[in-house]
């Protein structure tokens, strides 16, 4: 049976809509509760994009504070997920389009050549393996590939995060996956 | 082992996530909900850039000289308060009226002082 809830299932207590109103209210607490809730999963999708521990931790902090002072924008119904997702992934794009800019390097297009990461994967166990698959990963498969591990398979919510069509979701999780069993495959065979 | 599409999904969701700096949290709560409010609202900032505004017009109308009458008008109210203030009559004045109010004060400093005693007293007899 396949775990299909969202990563990011909401702990016991007022829904985030709630939370959000009761912040806009006066009641900060509220909101710290809803950082309670998503700073390890907007963590999680920030570093997954940028692959830097200290440049995931400013875009994490980057789209609370964005997501704070723009809490009346939140429209009531939504999902805070999507949104503060939203959020942190501009915030990445942002960031990875500044890289680009003042580097020379190019861009993880392309899944990484190198055999480092399948050499270092036949070592490890099952999960280990799976992150350095995840890791090599052109950027555009990554991200829909983590948002799917965080909100489970709701691809409206995915393709909302990324200002994509459904479609275009659809195959690029698709394709992830596939370079994933490749990659997978590859280091079962090595 | 061979990941198919379904095996591929539970490995995928067996993941846990990355486990973030151990002071993002606070750092993120600090940014937001405890950042220390502002000194002055936007409006308080606004009309001190008024006042600063209208005070560097007048500094500047006094160095380019092309306000006379506004420097002889502050030339004559420099000249009445250095007067009245160092004028016998108006010291001698001053320092009465600074004796009589500290005369005044010794009947009236200890009066809370002993009202609030015998409030003391009082509860602790209950």
């Amino acid at each position: 049976m396949l775990a299909e809830a969202p990563r990011v299932a909401v702990k016991p207590g007022p829904d985030d809509g709630s939370l959000v109103a009761m912040t806009l209210g006066g009641n900060s607490e509220a909101f710290a509760t809803l950082v309670e809730r998503y700073d390890r999963a907007v963590y999680h999708l920030a570093y997954r994009t940028l692959h830097d521990v200290e440049e995931a931790r400013d875009a994490t902090q980057e789209a609370f504070f964005k997501a704070y002072r723009s809490l009346r924008t939140f429209k009531p119904g939504s999902k805070f997920s999507t949104w503060i997702f939203a959020i942190v992934y501009h915030a990445c794009c942002d960031r990875l389009n500044r890289r680009k800019r003042y580097s020379n390097e190019e861009m993880p297009e392309r899944a990484d050549p190198s055999p480092g990461p399948e050499r270092e994967a036949i070592a490890m166990d099952e999960a280990r393996r799976l992150r350095a698959a995840i890791e090599s990963l052109p950027e555009k498969y990554r991200t829909v590939i983590t948002l799917y591990h965080l909100q489970g398979k709701q691809y409206e919510e995915i393709a909302e995060v990324l200002g994509l069509p459904m479609g275009t979701v659809k195959t690029h999780l698709f394709r992830a996956k596939e370079q994933l069993r490749k990659l997978l495959g590859a280091a079962e065979v090595n | 082992m061979n990941f198919d599409d379904d095996a591929l999904d539970r490995a995928l969701f067996a993941l846990e996530l990355e486990e973030p700096p151990a002071d993002l949290r606070a750092s993120i709560l600090t940014a937001t909900v405890y950042r220390p409010a502002p000194m002055f609202s936007f409006y308080e900032v606004l009309a001190l850039g008024a006042i600063a505004a209208v005070l560097l017009l007048l500094v500047a109308l006094v160095v380019m000289g092309g306000a006379s009458l506004f420097v002889h008008s502050l030339q004559a109210i420099a000249t009445v308060i250095s007067r009245t203030l160092f004028d016998l009559s108006t010291l001698t004045w001053i320092a009465a009226g600074g004796a009589t109010a500290m005369w005044l004060s010794i009947f009236t400093v200890f009066q809370p002082a002993m009202a609030s005693g015998r409030k003391v007293d009082v509860k602790q007899h209950r």
